[in-house]
């Protein structure tokens, strides 16, 4: 009787274990699972992590309020990777494991950089949602995509505004990361290399900082005495307001002489009122789009799906994360299958209609950092003229928008 | 020479702060004889609760650091009661493994919980003085200025009830030998909690003071406890004006050292780096730091 008994548990602890299994869930009928990746904790910049986690969500449950994928359920596990490579390779390495058929997200470069090598490895299928830095797409690995612009592809324009603005006495402060060296190299070899617009050389000069350090003022009161017209301040999260902040309290910026470029993701978050105030007046700030360009449908769509589910408006970020869940499942609707390979085909000849635009992905090898990279966001650089003021509703600066 | 100045100014207020941060560990640790790993975490504390004094409830802001404080206060006095009691009741037989894993588990507990409550947004509490002072070629935060009088005044608060108070000498006493306090009749577990209860408030007053400044987020009391360490061990384990001291050293060669060493382009990025190449010169010197005892430990 005893032994039945063990026999009998041990055949339901099997199927359990095989109902379980990778193979169980992604089996004929059974839901797909895609993966999410993201800072959701400190050190990493943990309030766009919960942005891109909030519009992951939102995509799932669109998908399987039209009837999933493939005609099954989809769904979704979001890892928190705190802005650490480690727990972004490790955070890979659970999701292959527990079956994802494909991931999207990531917000920092130097974490994106471990996920890719998993990606590549594990075969899984990566739509990079937010990470910026040249060298991710640049390593021509065949599962990496990115929604994201490049470093190269995106601050060449901003560089084209610093020069047609005409400045010429600018000063940069940069995060120690991918994504804060690769911008500082960028502007550093387009300002300094051409003339800005009345012909004047650009002077500049730039500072590397920790992301963690609170206090800026040293540096900024340093800059204060170089009498600068543009600093540029390229540090996420809070680092990226306290410098916004500090630097109106020691005078530096925005004056009537000296213009602050601030160009986090944060920016457009409401917190940088609440964190800024009336230091953020006249911020310069960028972002993939305006309704000056034109509003689509999916942007309006998705950003009052998003205000009535969430009680903000969404970032630059969501908008990416968002994209990158409907693209990896329009490419498994494509493919027919879950099978990566074929998803990574899906996804080279994919054209989606995503809130960003129609979204593909080059597959030209030169420049490097062009393959499996979508070439089409837009650069808008915007000015808040008023405090409080929405992104939408911030002056347009860039590129120049001439009324019809 | 404009910049020098604005420099040591800033580096003074900055070494304020640090110092009445670290004075509220040297306290505990001169008391209580363990580092309390989860002081950045107290620090972090007080900056939500004066936040949501202010933002919620309406309650002005420097009453709310002072509330906010005296709401550390009663959840160091609870922890203490709760975890760290059994240290001195003979309870616990490896003591400084259990009060390092405890107040070390506490910080990592206390840093998800105010994820988890409060989220991952950066919060700005409201000034204290909007605006700012001119002051000749200086231009000064009001916010910061505010911060400065607020920390001194804590400060010379804190080493008057250290020195002229019956309570103070209690504490003392208990510093410098439990038993013999006992013997004259001090109940050497209240000071405990007092001293733990009074340290983790002013690193409550700190995080309150310094949310205008440099806001308010989960993780903010990360790097300040990390300096805290430093400055107590530059300033001698368990000496409060050393802590004082050594706060205002870091302040000024963090402050200095970021514009006038090495390269000045990144100079920034070497500035928590300062704090430990000073700390191992001081130690070098003098092992037991600026003003420290030769053997503390816990008995």
């Amino acid at each position: 009787m005893l032994r039945r008994l063990g026999v009998g548990v041990l055949a339901l602890a099997a199927v359990a274990l095989v109902a379980m299994s990778p193979v169980g869930l992604q089996g004929q009928g059974g839901p797909i699972l895609l993966g999410g990746v993201g800072p959701l904790s400190e050190p990493g910049a943990a309030e766009s992590g919960a942005e891109m986690r909030m519009a992951m969500e939102l995509a799932v449950d669109e998908l399987n309020a039209q009837g999933g994928v493939l005609g099954r359920e989809v769904r979704l596990q979001f890892e928190d990777t705190r802005g650490l490579p480690e727990e972004g390779a490790a955070a890979m390495n659970r999701l292959a494991d527990a079956g994802a058929v494909g991931v999207a997200g990531e917000f920092h470069s130097a974490v994106a950089k471990a996920e890719i090598e998993v990606a590549n490895v594990r075969k899984l299928p990566f739509v990079i949602a937010e990470a910026w830095s040249d060298s991710l797409t640049a390593a021509q690995y065949p599962y990496v995509f990115r929604i994201a612009p490049a470093v190269s592809l995106f601050y060449t324009k901003v560089a084209d505004w610093i020069r047609a603005a005409g400045f010429k006495n600018v000063v940069a402060i940069y995060e120690l990361t991918d994504f804060g060296i690769d911008v500082d190299r960028v502007l550093k070899t387009e300002l300094t290399s051409k003339p800005n617009l009345y012909g004047e050389r650009i002077q500049y000069t730039s500072v590397g900082v920790e992301r963690t350090v609170p206090d800026f003022t040293p540096q900024l009161l340093q800059f204060k005495a170089q009498n600068p017209d543009l600093v540029v301040n390229i540090v996420t999260g809070t680092g990226g307001y306290l410098i916004v902040k500090q630097a109106a309290e020691v005078g530096l910026a925005t004056t009537r002489s000296t213009a602050m470029l601030a160009v986090s993701t944060s920016i457009l978050q409401p917190e940088f009122w609440e964190t800024a105030g009336e230091a953020g007046l006249f911020t310069i700030t960028k972002r993939g789009f305006h309704p000056l360009l034109g509003a689509t449908p999916a942007i309006q769509q998705f950003q009052r799906a998003f205000e009535e589910r969430y009680g903000r408006t969404p970032t630059f970020a969501a908008m990416e994360a968002y994209d990158a869940i409907k693209v990896l499942a329009a490419a498994i609707e494509q493919a027919g299958s879950t099978d990566p390979d074929a998803i990574v085909a899906a996804l080279e000849q994919i054209e989606y209609d995503g809130v960003l635009g129609t979204i593909y992905f080059s597959t030209q090898r030169e420049p490097a950092y062009m393959y499996h990279q979508w070439p089409g966001i837009r650069a808008v650089l915007i000015q808040y003229t008023e405090v409080g003021q929405k992104p939408d509703d911030a002056h347009m600066i860039w590129p120049l928008y001439l009324k019809p | 020479m404009e910049l020098f100045w604005a420099q040591v100014v800033n580096g003074l207020i900055i070494g304020l702060l640090y110092a009445l941060m670290a004075s509220g560990l040297a306290l505990i640790f001169s008391v209580l004889k363990l580092v309390n790993f989860a002081h950045g975490q107290f620090y972090m504390a007080g900056a939500f609760a004066s936040y949501y004094l202010a933002t919620l409830l309406g309650v002005p802001p420097l009453l709310s650091v002072l509330l906010a404080m005296l709401f550390v206060f009663v959840v160091g006095v609870v922890v203490h009661l709760l975890l760290l009691q059994p240290l001195y009741t003979g309870q616990v037989e490896r003591k400084d493994e259990y009060a390092i894993l405890m107040t070390f588990g506490l910080g990592i507990l206390m840093q998800n919980l105010a994820l988890a409550l409060f989220g991952p947004w950066t919060k700005k509490p409201p000034d204290f003085a909007p605006g700012v002072t001119t002051l000749g070629p200086l231009t000064l935060d009001n916010d910061r200025l505010v911060v400065a009088g607020m920390a001194t005044a804590l400060m010379l608060g804190l080493l008057w009830v250290i020195g002229r108070t019956f309570v103070g000498r209690a504490l003392q006493a208990v510093s410098q030998d439990r038993d013999a306090a006992a013997i004259v009749g001090i109940n050497p577990h209240r000071m405990n909690r007092l001293a733990f209860g009074l340290g983790v408030g002013l690193a409550g007053g700190a995080g309150a003071l310094i949310g205008p400044i440099f806001l308010v987020s989960p993780s903010m009391g990360i790097l300040p406890g990390v300096k805290s360490f430093v400055i107590i061990v530059l300033g001698g384990m368990g000496s409060i004006p050393g802590a004082i001291l050594g706060a205002l050293l870091l302040g000024q060669i963090e402050s200095l050292g970021s514009v006038y060493l090495l390269d000045p382009t990144r100079g920034l990025a070497y500035k928590n780096a300062f704090g430990v190449l000073l700390l191992a010169l001081v130690l070098l010197v003098k092992p037991t730091g600026l003003f420290g005892q030769r053997h503390v430990r816990m008995e």
